[in-house]
């Protein structure tokens, strides 16, 4: 029975980081057609942005997950006004942009390397003490992992479900022509995405990087596991990548305790090869959802 | 294959063979052999990309899996490299197979991201490999080498024949396996199997009419390109006499798909400039070792700004036909 | 004539050096409804996507009164007031029902008073206001028709270009859409509607243009084209 709750709990919080960074990754495909190979470097830069709001300029803690939002923000705006912009129109986009954002994401953790160095830091951002669940340990901060990155995930598909805004941005997703007619400035609007993913995986490598290291490199795995829950919930499917995090996650932490933490990565990777010959437009997705 | 097409690939064989007889230093010739590695998997690279469109991220796993089936063919069975290198490429070639009939069904994007975990998961199950598989003296080796790489396979030989002068052997046999993935890009480029390609691409509903079959087509131009890249795999093995988990590093497979963009996707000389040009500037940035990489990700995002159609493509399309007028339909491969 | 609300002049466009559209001039006074017609393939959709800026010109001028719409992004030229209801519909698929009227009041002006005018259209266009929660994709062919018209009736424009409303519907659903845009005249609304099945929109039509190849080969009032029988056979099939 403990060892189903420490699966459970620890499933969940990994579930939550990783439904946080795939969420803004989805919505950058959805919108845009763009795998955003900076995304991990996104992360990296939360990360150490709370670092050093809280432990270099002795802020109090919460602006230092403030601050990491911000960072994401803003280089999330940057990378848009900077280089998406000139490749919009580009017929090989879907390619080249790959390439481009991964150049970005070197040059982010260069920028980084040079800002704090390759040495591993600790996350300051870190509640103290914990409580039990029986006998499981379970401390605060990976309840505050999964309770905030819960209220955050809510409120991005409020804002995406409900506002001028959020409308704006599923209607360039689902038909960027119609959303132009409808006087939708989609420069506009792939801007306002890319600041939101941005955010989003600044605030997941805060989140992460409290309960592992922060280092230069750090970004690459969750990256890449945000990659995988984004293709199994179905390309842009924001609310199956929902779905999708906490039960890869779970899948993750159950095989990672019954055959050994190096099989983890290689299991999930398996499921969702077999999920995906099984429907291959992804398992959230409506089988005949029609793309215009 | 054109004209220009012999006359260039000629200059160019004939220039790489001369090379040694300008006594150039040894460095310049370990730089010139890594760069037939490097290129021999971007021209593969190329036509996984460029002409079957399979947006496959899978390259280097396959660079990397030939590498590793080669070292163990070499250290488990004690063969000499030049059986195993072949077998290298064979075991590429099944390893692509069963990726292709996972994966190539997808989406194109999907694609892209399930061959990227692939070839981490390898890199994962490789650095975590701390299982005892043989006694070496007192200390224990894993089947892979784990993190510390697999070694003591051997190489292939040329300290016997050549001395001191080994590294040429090495150097013409890079030249070699080059040329015969050049080689073989071109003639798949330029054959009624591009041709079927260039029609699916152009025309689907023509293509399927004609009974033309997507996914054999691409299965067969995968394990064609698993073929050299697996290879490059073994002779990179043999080369560095060491085969590690740092094949399968994201950078290096990421590096050398710039190469491919860089160049110019789809066109036939596209992966020669690509992997030369970026060689190039990452030599340029060695003197400034503190900017090397931030100035590499540099290049790599203005040259996908500026040259969208990368190197060749610019030249073939924008160039060419300003200086002379090429004849219509030269250059246009990729539509 | 009193100065157009919509002028289009010596216009050309086209994709990827195809010309579609070769210098072709058209007017548009205020309160009235023209209509383009013509034979598919023939640069009548282009035109409207012209004008909603879509696509590029590559010479001529388009006017909405003052403002030079040839110059502007398709945003701008809604915010304009042009109001583009195009064919193929071009919903949002996933969306429902209201959230893809209340696109249709995207910009800062209908914004305000949204909600009433969705109010306002559910009252002109019953059916929409039955299938308010479902999702645009699962709607009929009518029903989206209808959608888009709606779509296009939130937002304040000026002027309204409908491009082959009775495409590919059921005789009902055709009437059903036609009586939609009758009433929209009668409310005072200045439309350009391009249809390729003539018959119908003669009733309507305040001006008609024959547009064929790319040019405009004929204008003039619904009642002088019936007497010229050589156009009638050409372009409405006898």
């Amino acid at each position: 029975m403990d060892t189903f709750t420490q699966i459970v709990l620890s499933g969940l919080t990994l579930g939550a980081m990783y439904a946080l960074s795939a969420i803004g990754l989805s919505l950058v495909w959805g919108s845009l057609n763009m795998l955003n190979m900076a995304h991990g470097a996104l992360l990296t830069l939360g990360g150490y942005a709370s670092f050093a709001a809280i432990t270099q300029m002795g802020l109090p803690l919460f602006a230092g997950l403030l601050g990491a939002m911000a960072v994401g923000l803003l280089v999330g705006l940057a990378i848009y006004a900077a280089v998406v912009r000139f490749m919009l129109t580009d017929p090989a986009f879907e390619t080249n942009i790959i390439v481009a954002s991964f150049g970005l994401a070197i040059i982010l953790e260069n920028v980084i390397l040079k800002l704090f160095g390759a040495y591993p830091f600790t996350q300051p951002f870190a509640l103290k003490s914990g409580l039990y669940i029986g006998a499981v340990h379970m401390p605060y901060q990976n309840l505050f992992i999964i309770v905030g990155s819960a209220a955050l995930m809510m409120a991005t598909a409020w804002v995406i479900t409900n506002t001028r805004m959020g409308r704006a941005i599923r209607a360039t997703a689902q038909n960027r022509e119609g959303a132009e007619l409808m006087g939708v400035s989609v420069n506009l609007v792939f801007a306002q995405v890319l600041a939101i993913g941005g955010m989003l995986a600044a605030v997941s490598g805060v989140m992460l990087s409290s309960i592992t290291t922060l280092a230069p490199t750090m970004g690459y795995d969750p990256m890449l596991k945000a990659f995988i829950i984004v293709v199994i919930a179905g390309l842009g499917n924001t609310m199956g990548a929902l779905y999708a995090a906490f039960i890869l996650a779970l899948f993750e932490v159950s095989v990672q305790y019954m055959l050994g933490v190096r099989f983890g990565f290689p299991a999930l990777l398996l499921l969702v090869i077999i999920a995906l010959i099984w429907r291959p437009d992804g398992v959230f997705m409506k089988p005949k959802a029609q793309r215009q | 294959m054109s004209r220009r097409d012999i006359v260039v690939g000629l200059a160019l064989l004939a220039a790489l063979l001369a090379v040694p007889a300008l006594d150039p230093s040894r460095y310049i010739i370990g730089q010139l052999t890594l760069f037939f590695i490097w290129a021999t998997i971007v021209t593969q690279w190329n036509l996984v990309l460029g002409v079957a469109g399979i947006f496959s991220l899978a390259q280097t796993a396959l660079f990397a899996f030939g590498g590793y089936v080669t070292g163990m063919i070499g250290l488990y069975f004690g063969w000499p490299l030049w059986f195993a290198l072949p077998v290298g490429g064979l075991a590429a070639v099944a390893f692509s197979l069963l990726i292709g009939v996972a994966c190539l069904r997808l989406r194109g994007a999907y694609v892209a991201l399930l061959t990227l975990a692939i070839s981490q998961v390898m890199y994962l199950l490789i650095i975590t490999d701390t299982e005892c598989f043989y006694m070496d003296g007192v200390t224990c080796r894993n089947l892979t080498g784990g993190t510390r790489g697999l070694t003591k396979y051997g190489d292939f030989g040329f300290r016997e024949i050549l001395g001191a002068q080994w590294i040429l052997g090495n150097y013409y046999l890079g030249a070699a396996i080059l040329a015969l993935a050049t080689l073989a890009s071109f003639i798949i480029i330029r054959s009624p199997l591009g041709m079927a390609f260039r029609a699916l691409r152009d025309n689907q509903v023509y293509a399927r009419s004609r009974g033309i079959s997507r996914f054999k087509y691409q299965l067969l131009v995968f394990a064609v390109s698993a073929f050299f890249t697996g290879l490059a795999g073994g002779f990179y093995a043999g080369h560095f006499k060491v085969m590690g988990a740092n094949t399968l590093y994201l950078s290096l497979s990421l590096f050398l798909l710039s190469m491919v963009i860089v160049g110019g996707v789809g066109r036939v000389w596209g992966p020669l400039a690509g992997a030369a040009t970026l060689m190039i500037a990452d030599e340029a940035f060695k003197e400034f070792v503190e900017y090397r990489n931030l100035g590499i990700g540099a290049v790599m995002v203005l040259f996908v700004m500026l040259l969208p159609k990368g190197i060749a493509g610019t030249i073939e399309d924008t160039l060419l036909p300003r200086f002379k007028r090429a004849p219509k339909g030269e250059g246009q491969e990729t539509g | 004539m009193p100065d157009p609300l919509l002028a289009l002049e010596d216009v050309s466009a086209g994709y990827q050096g195809n010309q579609v559209l070769k210098g072709l001039s058209l007017a548009v006074p205020e309160g009235a409804l023209v209509t383009i017609i013509g034979p598919n393939g023939h640069g009548k959709s282009t035109l409207l996507r012209c004008v909603s800026g879509l696509v590029r010109t590559t010479r001529g001028t388009i006017r909405l009164r003052d403002t030079p719409l040839h110059r502007l992004k398709p945003n701008e030229i809604v915010a304009a007031g042009v109001v583009h209801i195009p064919q193929g519909d071009m919903l949002f698929p996933d969306m429902t029902v209201r959230d893809n009227l209340l696109m249709g009041a995207y910009l800062p002006a209908a914004f305000a008073n949204g909600r009433q005018r969705l109010e306002e259209i559910f009252v002109l266009l019953p059916v929409l206001a039955e299938r308010r929660r479902q999702i645009a994709s699962t709607l009929s062919g009518g029903e989206r028709r209808m959608l888009a018209i709606g779509r296009g009736l939130m937002s304040v424009g000026r002027i309204l270009l409908i491009d082959e409303p009775s495409l590919g519907l059921a005789p009902i659903a055709i009437d059903q859409i036609y009586a939609a845009i009758a009433g929209l005249k009668r409310s005072g609304r200045t439309i350009l509607l391009v249809e390729e099945n003539a018959t119908r929109v003669l009733d309507l039509a305040d001006m008609v243009y024959l547009l064929d190849n790319g040019q405009m080969v004929w204008q003039g009032a619904p009642r002088d084209l019936a007497s010229r029988q050589e156009l009638l056979a050409t372009y409405l099939g006898g």
